[in-house]
């Protein structure tokens, strides 16, 4: 965006009560916040620095100090609150607010708060255009893990993994939650097999904190696994879904080309299959003969 | 120098600023001033509690990894504008990860709010759409358009290259409920599927449907359904440790699928 001197005015609004709560600021932290040149703060403070209401005595300037690099505002004089929201981050924090609340669907205390706030906000003119499902994830460990990666402490799991379909015990040092496709993850460093690994948070049955010795997260080397497939493209969910592992992708008429890198070949196997016939294996060919015969062994059952 | 004024009030203005031009000066009433009455722009300082205001920056920080990241880091500027710093806790909650274009969120958000249609390429075609409404599924945006007199979803990564709005505003159609829509894009007939499970195996959907013992090998088990290719695409995810017995269309559908997969 230009920075033109509307643009400006609103970023000086801004930023005078985001200093009057975190006094002592940087400039430099300050230039990060707003996604400007920390010159760029520089001059806005000198522009605030003249600012004032009517009168213009130094009773009625804003009194700001800056030196060495750390800013605090003394008088705000009525610019002492941030600006409303606007509509795009109201629709922001309804959504969020959302997510809260269908995550925290075990937790009535929580869910009573979450759900009083979010009227708030749609009573703050947030829009009813936009919206989004419910989120399936319900874990009553979900504040315990994020309490433990607070706190870098290291948990012990049980998991149901989808993948091996066995229940496992996994010691782990939990790093990050987050929504992918629609469903709530977990990444952590999985201290046994010394890898970093990826838990969907409703399959973890378990979750307790232990003392672990070894902080040593060094990761053994990977091995990749380079696979080449073909994508009908009624099934491009699939790409649209694993992005991440996808390195590349071309339209080749009602088909895709795909090239994937992956370490969890068990995981790939799972996929193909479960998208038969939409999906197959280009190359290596011993990986595509591999699954015709998992399919056989499939369809022999239904011969039986 | 004037037009540069009026031009740059116009903006504050836009942006949701309202400017007053009135007598500031009771002695001089023919001096016209500006004013911008700070109830008008700024958010009341008492408005939210601290646990408020904790959970205002969890919903806001939820998205700040997501196409919808510039929204996120304006509002939680605003909440720590209010707050002051913030518990580090708040920053290990999740965040929302997708492969959105920000770009064309944000034109889809604002021709809905402003009623102007949009115009972009779909599934090899151009289309020029009444947006409705946007709702995410399964972690993808979908639009809810009008495209020629029909109520459509399009989802927003398959929209090919650039989106654009056009001049003009659209009358919303009489009646329409986002809410009411997508109620009825989800209310589908719900079907059973009566599963073979292998014994000690499938946990995961032995953890969200009861099982009754078959025999020394398998147990037997009814999963709902209400779209075959998604249950099909869950059952076959468990190869040979399940085995569909009924509906006789969707036993044979997975058969089908396999002999086309085996033979190419």
């Amino acid at each position: 965006m230009v920075d033109n001197a509307a643009i400006r005015a609103l970023r000086t609004m801004d930023l005078i009560p985001y200093i009057l709560e975190n006094p002592g600021i940087s400039i430099s932290s300050l230039a990060a916040k707003f996604s400007v040149t920390e010159k760029q703060i520089e001059n806005d403070l000198q522009l605030i620095f003249m600012c004032g209401l009517p009168g213009y005595t130094p009773y009625e300037l804003i009194d700001i100090v800056f030196e060495d690099g750390i800013v605090s505002v003394i008088d705000p004089q009525v610019l002492d609150k941030p600006r409303k929201f606007n509509k795009s981050e109201l629709i922001v924090i309804a959504l969020g607010l959302q997510i809260l609340i269908d995550i925290n669907k075990s937790n009535p205390a929580q869910l009573a708060k979450l759900q009083a706030l979010s009227k708030k906000i749609s009573k703050l003119g947030s829009s009813n255009l936009i919206t989004f499902d419910p989120v399936s994830t319900n874990s009553v460990f979900l504040d315990h893990i994020a309490k433990a990666i607070s706190e870098k402490k290291h948990l012990e799991i049980q998991y149901n993994s989808l993948i091996k379909d066995k229940k496992t015990r996994r010691a782990i040092d939990p790093q990050s939650l987050y929504f992918l496709n629609g469903n709530l993850y977990l990444s952590a460093f999985d201290l046994d097999v010394r890898s970093d690994r990826v838990f969907k948070v409703d399959l973890i049955e378990d979750c307790t904190v232990i003392d672990y010795s070894d902080h040593n997260n060094l990761s053994e080397p990977t091995k990749l696994f380079e696979v080449v497939l073909d994508v009908k493209k009624s099934h491009r969910n699939f790409i649209e879904r694993n992005s991440s592992v996808i390195s590349s992708s071309l339209e080749v008429g009602d088909r895709f080309e795909v090239h994937i890198q992956i370490s969890n070949i068990e995981w790939l196997k799972r996929s193909i299959l479960s998208n038969a016939p939409g999906i197959t294996v280009t190359s290596p060919s011993l990986f595509a003969s591999e699954l015709v015969e998992s399919a056989n062994s499939v369809l022999a059952l239904y011969q039986a | 120098m004037e037009r540069m004024f009026e031009r740059d009030k116009d903006e504050l203005r836009s942006m949701g600023v309202e400017i007053e031009v009135k007598g500031l000066d009771p002695l001089f009433e023919n001096d016209q001033g500006y004013l911008i009455r700070t109830e008008t722009f700024q958010l009341n300082g008492n408005e939210f509690a601290s646990d408020e205001l904790l959970y205002l920056t969890m919903a806001a920080n939820l998205w700040h990894d997501s196409a919808l990241s510039n929204d996120s880091k304006g509002a939680l500027l605003k909440i720590q504008s209010l707050s002051g710093p913030i518990e580090f806790n708040v920053f290990n909650s999740p965040v929302v990860r997708d492969n959105e274009n920000s770009q064309m969120l944000t034109t889809a958000f604002e021709a809905i709010e402003k009623h102007k249609k949009l115009s972009f390429k779909y599934n090899g075609s151009q289309r020029s759409v009444e947006p409705l409404g946007m709702f995410m599924r399964s972690g993808f945006w979908y639009l809810v358009a009008q495209d020629e007199k029909i109520i459509k979803s399009f989802k927003l990564v398959r929209i090919e290259a650039k989106i654009s709005t056009e001049d003009g505003a659209f009358l919303k159609p009489e009646g329409f409920d986002l809410t009411d829509y997508l109620k009825k894009y989800t209310e589908e007939e719900v079907f059973e599927a009566e599963i073979l499970v292998r014994k000690e195996q499938a946990y995961s959907l032995r953890s969200r449907h009861s099982v009754k013992e078959y025999d020394s090998e398998w147990d037997l088990m009814f999963v709902p359904y209400n779209y075959e290719p998604e249950i099909i695409e869950n059952l076959l995810w468990h190869g040979q440790n399940i085995i569909v017995r009924k509906p006789l269309s969707l036993r044979n559908s997975i058969v089908s699928r396999l002999e086309e997969f085996i033979n190419g």
